[in-house]
């Protein structure tokens, strides 16, 4: 990139008077060049993989997916972020996911033009934000509600109770919902901390949804298989019948 | 549990009390010469006999004195636990009496038990006077209990008032619109100044109405749709508004600004969460001699419902209480995609602030 290229910028809000303000504010700065508007999540998904902005401008309450789920699904392409919301509840959040910035609605041109060179600072020295933290530090220690997948420029957006169960194939995991399988790149170890208590670890491989459970049996010598309601058979180490003891009897 | 019991404080002073009545005691048996005798006997007993007395309390708890029950249905027990306190203080009497003896404190004691009927009579007496404390003493936590009930639901019914407005001017609401009108400033000025003027009618009468007062559902459904028109310049067309009432109903009176928080859950839990948008229905009607109301939005399928808009419900429901008593019907469902507020309250309610 040289020094005269314009950044390119997307505007992700859906409120469409929030979004015009932030044309109106851009249009004062000739090296930066906005390049989509987007009104929700899946769009600014969709744009991002089209565009591979330099900036990404982001509003963190909206429909479906919030700001920081849509910072998850682009992971490593996201070059930049700003923040804007009326919450100063995110700010914490925001530069944990190493935010440019985080502009509080309302805010004035002259704020959103520091933030600007904040962005223009981090990107001439172009650091790419690492992938990793932001996938570790996405939520405040609460269990997923959902898992989000991202399909090349889709988004699957999956409620966890809809997931029977969670197998590990290598560096991604496949998830199995209402007669679907998933792939998202994770490992299974990290998806394990994520869910909530009603996954169990019943397997290297395996995490399952013990609401799917119909029965355990024993196989030859020992070894444990697992029965879902929908007959799928999934196998049970020793460590993981202990962990699913455990739960079930607790 | 004797009240008495709870506070070391009021105890000293309940047996602090029994102190004058044993001096008269020490007056009236001691004569000359058997001062020491009557003073060491009667003191200490009269205040042993004051814990007898407190058990006076469980007679009297037992047969109230009220509007209800009578003195004289309360007599027969009474004095049967006169005689019997006056029996046990002929024995605590002759117990007492050997302790001093054995102690060897050159005192004769003795010479008191010779007059048992005596004792006995001082011992009936005095737990007549223990009756009568402790009916004055069980009148008087009465009456401070039920003015402090009073006084408690007086300020729940406050309170509920207070948390409620607190709840009306939600600061991201404010902040969000503000950012509308700064944007519109430029690009369409007359939506701007259209903006400023919806919120600073609405921002009125959150600030007119927050008090226990009742307004009619007609203006209550004014307010709503200032808050809708608002929360429409930012959504666009994704937020659509039906509001009906009944001609009867629109008449009735609720408490001010009851169902401003359940429709701006139906905005930010329900409506803002679609990417396209929705319907929030608002009803009222009248049925059966109550009135109801309904709120219904569609909900976003993939998102379990947040956790925010519980602390609305319940403010709703404290001030549903607080005007209504048990009298009203409160519930929240969801079901196929709507999520539904459903509140029934009687006609024409007495008001309980009057």
């Amino acid at each position: 990139m040289s020094e005269t290229d314009p950044l390119s910028v997307i505007v992700v809000d859906d409120e469409s008077p929030a979004r015009g303000l932030v044309r109106e504010y851009l249009a004062n700065h000739a090296d930066m060049r906005l390049v989509a508007e987007c009104a929700n999540g899946f769009e600014a998904v969709k744009a991002a993989n089209a565009h591979k902005p330099d900036l990404i401008i982001l509003d963190v309450q909206m429909p479906k997916l919030d700001g920081f789920e849509v910072l998850e699904l682009l992971g490593a392409e996201t070059r930049s972020v700003i923040f804007t919301t009326a919450h100063d509840s995110y700010a914490l959040r925001a530069f944990n996911v190493h935010a440019v910035d985080y502009l509080l609605k309302p805010f004035s041109a002259e704020r959103f033009a520091e933030a600007l060179a904040l962005a223009r600072t981090r990107l001439r020295k172009s650091e790419p934000v690492p992938a990793r933290e932001l996938l570790e530090t996405r939520r405040d220690g609460a269990a997923l509600d959902r898992l989000l997948i991202r399909d090349r420029s889709n988004v699957h957006v999956i409620p966890i109770d809809q997931v029977d169960f969670v197998e590990s194939q290598d560096d991604y995991v496949s998830i199995r919902a209402a007669q679907k399988s998933y792939l998202k790149e994770q490992a299974i170890s990290d998806l394990e901390q994520q869910l909530p208590k009603t996954f169990v670890r019943i397997h290297r491989r395996f995490l399952l949804n013990i609401s799917r459970l119909a029965k355990i049996e024993l196989s030859e010598k020992e070894s444990r298989i697992a029965i879902l309601h929908d007959k799928t058979q999934l196998p049970i180490s020793r460590s993981g019948y202990a962990k699913l003891r455990a739960v079930l009897d607790g | 549990m004797h009240p008495i019991f709870t506070n070391g404080k009021q105890m000293a002073l309940y047996i602090l009390g029994y102190l004058p009545i044993g001096a008269v005691l020490v007056i009236g048996f001691g004569h000359a010469g058997a001062w020491g005798t009557a003073t060491a006997f009667f003191l200490p007993l009269t205040m042993l006999y004051g814990f007898l007395g407190m058990t006076a309390y469980y007679v009297c708890r037992a047969f109230p004195i009220n509007q209800q029950y009578r003195i004289w249905r309360a007599l027969p027990a009474q004095a049967m636990a006169a005689v019997t306190a006056g029996g046990f203080s002929v024995g605590i009497a002759w117990a007492w009496s050997a302790i001093l003896e054995s102690l060897n404190l050159n005192v004769q004691p003795k010479m008191y038990l010779d007059q048992p009927w005596t004792l006995f009579a001082v011992g009936v007496l005095l737990f007549g006077l223990a009756i009568a404390f402790h009916y004055a003493l069980i009148a008087s936590l009465e009456s401070q209990r039920s003015e402090s009930q009073i006084l408690e639901s007086k300020l729940l019914v406050r309170e509920a008032e207070l948390k409620a407005l607190r709840a009306q001017l939600n600061p991201h609401f404010l902040f969000n619109s503000l950012n509308s009108v700064s944007a519109l400033t430029t690009s369409d000025a007359a939506s701007a100044r259209h903006m400023c003027l919806l919120l600073a009618d609405f921002l009125r009468d959150t600030l007119r109405l927050g008090s226990a007062q009742r307004i009619s559902v007609q203006e209550e459904f004014a307010v709503l749709q200032r808050y809708l028109a608002i929360e429409q310049v930012r959504l666009g067309s994704r937020l659509s508004v039906q509001c009906v009432g009944s001609d009867q109903a629109l008449q009735e009176n609720i408490p001010a600004l009851l169902l401003q928080p359940l429709v701006e859950n139906a905005v930010v839990h329900g409506i803002a969460h679609r990417l396209e948008g929705g319907t929030v229905a608002i009803h009222a009607e009248c049925r059966d001699s109550a009135l109801i109301i309904s709120i219904a939005n569609p909900t976003d399928a993939d998102r379990p419902r947040s956790q925010g808009s519980g602390l609305g419900l319940n403010l709703v429901r404290q001030r549903l209480q607080a005007h209504y008593g048990a009298a009203y019907l409160f519930e929240a469902n969801e079901a196929d995609g709507t999520y539904r507020v459903n509140i029934r309250v009687p006609l024409a309610a007495p008001d309980l602030q009057a």
